[in-house]
């Protein structure tokens, strides 16, 4: 079964179109990198998949169930986190995950208990006391986290989870979500702006902007829809040269087929009387990837 | 199995709008001195003067058209204290469950907006017309329970005046409806009035400024008392009642059609 489909999904507000014709399709088990600048439009996917939005045109599923027609069963089966949905401030924290736990239809000491293992696990457990509106940005999301995994969730729905927080924070969130991630059929959709984070934990990744899906695949596929060749790099000493290589910063280049061709172009360098002090497979990063998607898109030179 | 009234996931949602709407100052302010004010202090302060001041200055000629029988067989402070029980106090007790009602609302339908909050609820596994009966059903409980104080304040002030000018108890068949119909009624009229102007309310401090207009027809359907032109006896009452009733069924239905994911995260 498909953990995420949409289908030409759309939505407009006010005449102008946020989402457009978004076709997506992610198995059980998935880890989905929803990438893309400001406004592109991954706030509102999540919306429309998790039900808070109708869509003006298409149409979506999640575990098979539709999210407008099935909302409670769709959010029974998800945990979402997004920057705009708060946590009651007048409460603590552990009260806020009591609360939503019984809501998710958990006695109230099972809530208490998943709640304060959630809280320590986050760095919360003494502050979980403390009334949710004293928290810091950080304390905030973090605890918006440990709700969103209250009632172990199949698929997670992760909008910026660590916009704001300062890295030790983005560093206990990230461990969690990475947990979340390796768990045996739990589907993750995370948007992030954090590339380097997103291409060490995402098996999957789509890029929007302007509310359209400009690219959408692993990283391989990415590049090489990109246009973005990996390279075979060689660190020489000073003053040497390699033929059919371009050089810069100390290193010589030049691209690389295929990984099976390294082993001989190092044997032909080293045939050659260079001294080779590196030798290494460049392939293009997802920063690399994503900026040539979104520069390609913005009209300036591909990157 | 045993039926409930509310699942658990709408008593979890009660209580904690109970919570919240007490940790409001501004509505905790509201659902203690209003009551106390209203139905307790003023009919006190009343009674006081009619038992202090010399029954031959108490200038009772002035509202003899108002009282039961035109207060004929009645000394002068025990029109004093019919005027009270059967004239001011249902006005004075009629507002409370208004006040109440709408400044509860405001801050539990308002205030989850203004704190962000709303979208947090609307994630969780629960129908949405559950999670709107739970929060009109907090609202509704908080009324209630403040009308029950200011009703038993109410009666003890009353009781005191009886005993005092041998008058009779004041409870009778207007009060009646009043209590268990009306009350009850302008109650549900104020929590579903509030959900209806929630949406354009950027507060829930504007949200109760804007309900202070609902206070207007109670105040001009008592004091139309003093016009001459009717008393509110209990066929009277019944018939706004009714009215209130019908009034409720249209707001509690679009209010319940207004409550939608696009339209409370509007904004």
């Amino acid at each position: 079964m498909q953990a995420v489909l949409a289908q030409e999904l759309s939505k407009e507000f006010s005449g102008v179109r946020a989402l457009d014709s978004l076709t997506l399709s992610l198995p059980e088990g998935s880890v989905f990198g929803f990438l893309g600048p400001n406004g592109a439009g991954k706030t509102t996917t999540v919306k429309l998949l998790t039900g808070l939005l109708a869509p003006t045109g298409g149409r979506c599923a999640v575990l098979g169930l539709d999210p407008r027609e099935q909302a409670e069963r769709v959010h029974a089966l998800c945990g979402v986190m997004t920057e705009s949905a708060r946590l009651y401030p007048q409460l603590s924290g552990l009260e806020n995950l009591e609360f939503f736990g019984e809501l998710c239809g958990m006695t109230r000491a099972a809530a208490r208990a998943r709640g304060g293992e959630l809280l320590r696990r986050l760095g919360l457990g003494e502050a979980g006391k403390r009334a949710a509106g004293e928290y810091s940005t950080g304390m905030a999301q973090r605890l918006s986290l440990a709700r969103a995994l209250l009632a172990r969730p199949r698929v997670l729905f992760l909008d910026e989870p660590t916009s704001g927080l300062d890295p030790e924070s983005a560093q206990a969130v990230n461990a969690l979500i990475g947990e979340q991630a390796g768990q045996e059929g739990v589907t993750v959709f995370l948007c992030t702006h954090q590339l380097r984070y997103a291409e060490d934990l995402c098996g999957c990744y789509g890029i929007l902007d302007h509310g359209a899906l400009l690219a959408q695949g692993d990283l391989a596929g990415l590049a090489k829809a990109a246009g973005r060749g990996s390279f075979a790099a060689f660190r020489l000493a000073q003053g040497e040269t390699l033929p059919g290589c371009e050089g810069a910063g100390g290193w010589w280049r030049r691209p690389l087929a295929c990984p099976e061709e390294m082993p001989a172009l190092v044997r032909g360098a080293v045939a050659a009387g260079c001294s080779v002090y590196e030798a290494r497979i460049e392939t293009p990063t997802l920063e690399d990837v994503y900026f040539s998607f979104i520069g390609r898109e913005e009209g300036g030179a591909l990157l | 199995m045993k039926r409930m009234l509310l699942t658990l996931p709408e008593r979890a949602i009660v209580r904690k709008d109970l919570r919240g709407v007490w940790h409001t100052k501004m509505v905790r302010v509201t659902v203690i001195l209003v009551p106390l004010l209203l139905c307790f202090a003023l009919p006190a302060f009343y009674l006081a003067i009619a038992w202090l001041a010399p029954e031959d200055q108490l200038a009772t000629g002035d509202f003899v058209p108002f009282l039961p029988n035109g207060g004929e067989g009645m000394t002068a402070r025990q029109m004093m204290v019919t005027l009270i029980s059967q004239v001011l106090g249902p006005m004075f007790f009629l507002m409370i469950p208004l006040m109440v009602s709408t400044a509860s609302a405001a801050c539990s339908f308002v205030g989850e907006r203004e704190h962000s909050t709303m979208e947090t609820l609307l994630l969780a596994p629960v129908p949405l017309r559950r999670i709107f009966r739970a929060k009109v059903a907090a609202c509704v409980l908080l009324a209630l329970a403040a009308e029950l104080v200011s009703l038993l304040a109410f009666s003890l002030v009353m009781a005191a005046g009886s005993l005092l000018f041998s008058s009779p108890f004041y409870f009778n068949p207007a009060w009646a409806v009043l209590v268990f119909l009306l009350a009850p009624a302008v109650t549900l009229f104020g929590v579903t009035f509030m959900v209806l102007v929630s949406g354009r309310s950027r507060s829930s401090m504007e949200a109760m400024q804007t309900s202070g207009y609902l206070v207007l027809p109670v105040i001009l359907l008592f004091a139309g008392q003093f016009s001459g032109l009717f008393t509110l006896g209990p066929l009277l009452l019944l018939l706004v009642f009714a009215a209130v009733a019908a009034a409720d069924a249209v707001l509690l239905s679009a209010a319940s059609r207004a409550f939608t994911p696009e339209k409370l995260l509007k904004g």
